[in-house]
């Protein structure tokens, strides 16, 4: 077993070395050493969940990068790790502890907007790359300082819906939102714009709170207003909170969730009442097609002794973005000519999506991939059959 | 008309979790004058000890809920004799114990993080009674039943026991002076095990029956019981179970019918402000109430 771990390790390692071959020209080699990025993680705290995947997918990225030399000879990069708990005021304190520590080129942060935002001007006035890995409010990308290795999911929700609507023909839906969170409020609205473009009816709009715990009231609320579809625009606790009152109330209609569905603990606790639920995803370890995608996947399989989520890909992505950016600059960057470097990058060249390019700091995805969890607990595509 | 029916069942049963809650906070306030801020993490560990109870030892609901129970008593045993204990035998103020429960309630959500693995995990759905009950066109849940069963029960035992026992007699004795209690042949190390066990059982129970109807078994569980059964503590006076319970239901049907009515948003500020209106009418609660000096 242990060797079989190492072979898929090491076969990981090979083929991201692999892509030395096809990355970007650069003008001399960067000087051997060990180039620390500060982390800023979320291993505790509301969303912890997310965040140890965050925080395992960048580890890998930094042992295949360091462990074949793929920046250039004699040179490593690391991660150096302080956890928020997913609050405002001691990311903004991680942060500060990073940019004074000098051998810090780069930083990494932020599953939550408004925590991203508080960090942003930060990072943006003491010369520092941020990239950011999980949040997900546009217009967080500022080059050259802040990036965002996270695909905006709004355009993504739209095809989702407007594909719902065609396939089930709805005439009207209830819509689930977490009132205090402004980037669902905006993904909330394209969609229904779309759906009302289609002519499909808005039923209602049930507003929860991203803390609640009880959605027997919200549930019997959406359900009262008879739609034929619930679209869920919340985070991931209160969204399985929703489908288990839903589904424990009698809801047969269909229900369209978002890409907080797709880790494996959302299936493990939902069980059969999330089966068939539609939602859009970046990255599933079930759908990797391309060379790099399976390898990151058996390379995190060998770490972590369990699959990758679209999380821990984002976290993987953070990492290589920085080493593409290092491994550009040459020489002996700073972290001025680091962020300078980043900002010239077009793509990321080491990607687990077949194909990632970069608008004005944000990366973005080609397609929308819907998919559902089968009932044996994996993500296949939906087809809208029930 | 049955919409109105369902919500208020659904804010009957939520509020059942914050009236156990509120029983055995209150119990602790008015017998050893400890405001606890520890005391929502009984909930959250006894409900991972109810979970721990269906996942490896595999039992029953019932028996599962006892160990949860227990489990919240045997911690609120724990935390009174560790945390409190050295304090009351310095005579410590009411703030010493306030300031050294809110470390012990930090250690132990900690502690609930690392032992659910930072997770938000849930009872497998064959391990409880998870059913739907549909009577006249009304529907609510098993668990609600039971939540709201297990509530009052709680409460008329807490109160026969409290009101017309010896033992309660002992328990207010002590609340009300300990020297004195002493002076008269009451054993008060024992009233202050037995308060705190009962509280933390209180508290588990909610947990349990919380961790189950929210599928949130988590240290999140307590936390989000904590700021609701204080309230309903407030509001029904500190040294009456009924009141207290009573609160706590009304408040989970306030919370509920704002958000059906009102508004999601506005859903705590309407509620609260209800709560501030109300205690400007009735500042010592809906049973009357004691002042306390003393921890």
């Amino acid at each position: 077993m242990r060797i079989a771990k190492g072979a898929a390790l090491v076969a990981a390692m090979l083929l991201a070395g692999g892509s030395v071959l096809a990355g970007p020209a650069r003008a001399a080699a960067l000087a051997p050493g060990d180039y620390k990025v500060g982390f800023v993680a979320e291993i505790t705290g509301p969303i912890a969940f997310a965040g140890k995947s965050f925080l395992a997918g960048a580890q890998l990225a930094a042992d295949e990068i360091s462990a074949n030399g793929w920046m250039g000879k004699g040179t490593h990069i690391s991660v150096l790790v302080k956890d928020s708990a997913s609050d405002a005021a001691r990311a903004i304190q991680d942060i500060h502890q990073f940019i004074a520590d000098r051998s810090v080129i780069a930083t990494t942060c932020c599953i939550l907007s408004p925590v991203a935002n508080s960090v942003k001007p930060i990072v943006a006035s003491a010369g520092i790359p941020l990239v950011i890995h999980g949040a997900t409010l546009p217009g967080l990308p500022a080059p050259p300082w802040v990036y965002s290795m996270t695909v905006l999911p709004g355009p993504k929700d739209v095809a989702t819906a407007v594909k719902m609507a065609e396939t089930t023909k709805p005439k009207s839906v209830t819509y689930f939102l977490a009132a205090d969170n402004d980037a669902f409020k905006a993904r909330l609205g394209a969609a229904r714009a779309a759906l009302e473009k289609m002519g499909v009816k808005t039923a209602g709009v049930v507003s929860v709170l991203t803390a609640d715990t009880d959605f027997t009231a919200p549930a019997t609320q959406a359900m009262g207003e008879h739609p034929d579809a619930i679209l869920i625009y919340t985070t991931q606790a209160p969204a399985v909170g929703i489908i288990a009152a839903l589904r424990q109330r009698g809801y047969t209609g269909t229900i369209v969730g978002n890409d907080v569905l797709s880790p494996a603990s959302v299936f493990k606790k939902l069980g059969p009442a999330v089966v068939g639920i539609p939602f859009p995803i970046g990255f599933s370890s079930d759908l990797a097609t391309t060379p790099e995608a399976k390898a990151f996947v058996a390379g995190y399989k060998a770490k972590f002794g369990n699959d990758p989520d679209i999380y821990s890909a984002q976290g993987y992505e953070a990492i290589w973005f920085i080493a593409q950016g290092l491994r550009a600059a040459g020489g002996k960057p700073t972290r001025a000519t680091l962020a300078k470097t980043l900002a010239a990058q077009h793509e990321v060249t080491h990607n687990v999506y077949g194909g990632e390019p970069i608008t004005g700091g944000q990366i973005d995805t080609a397609g929308t991939t819907i998919v559902a969890w089968s009932a044996d607990g994996k993500l296949v595509p939906w087809t809208g059959a029930k | 008309m049955s919409l109105f029916v369902e919500q208020l069942i659904n804010g009957c049963a939520l509020g059942s979790l914050y009236a156990l809650f509120a029983i055995g906070f209150g119990l602790v306030f008015a017998t050893l004058g400890i405001l606890n801020a520890a005391h929502g993490t009984y909930a959250s560990w006894a409900a991972i000890a109810a979970l721990a109870a269906v996942q490896r030892l595999g039992l029953p609901f019932p028996l599962a809920v006892l160990v949860g129970v227990a489990a919240g008593g045997a911690l609120g045993v724990a935390v009174d004799q560790i945390a409190f204990q050295p304090l009351r035998r310095r005579g410590a103020g009411m703030l010493g114990a306030l300031i050294t429960s809110i470390a012990a309630w930090i250690v132990l959500d900690n502690l609930a993080g690392v032992a659910t693995g930072q997770d938000s995990l849930s009872f497998p759905t064959d391990s409880y009674p998870g059913g739907m009950l549909h009577v006249g066109g009304i529907a609510f849940s098993t668990m609600q039943l039971i939540t709201i069963i297990a509530m009052l029960a709680a409460t008329l035992g807490m109160h026969l026991l409290v009101r017309h026992s010896r033992f309660g007699a002992a328990m207010r004795a002590v609340g009300w002076k300990e020297q004195a209690a002493a002076i008269v042949g009451v054993d008060p190390r024992r009233v202050v095990l037995a308060t705190a066990f009962l509280a933390g059982a209180a508290s588990g129970l909610a947990g349990v029956l919380g961790g189950i109807s929210t599928a949130n078994v988590s240290y999140s569980l307590g936390e989000g019981l904590m700021l609701k059964g204080f309230a309903a503590v407030v509001v029904g006076g500190y040294d009456d179970v009924r009141g207290a319970a009573l609160a706590g239901v009304a408040l989970g049907i306030l919370e509920v019918m704002s958000a059906q009515y009102v508004s999601t948003s506005l859903r705590d500020g309407i509620t609260y402000a209800l709560l501030l209106g109300f205690l400007l009418l009735r500042p010592r609660g809906l049973f009357g109430g004691t002042s306390f000096v003393r921890a």
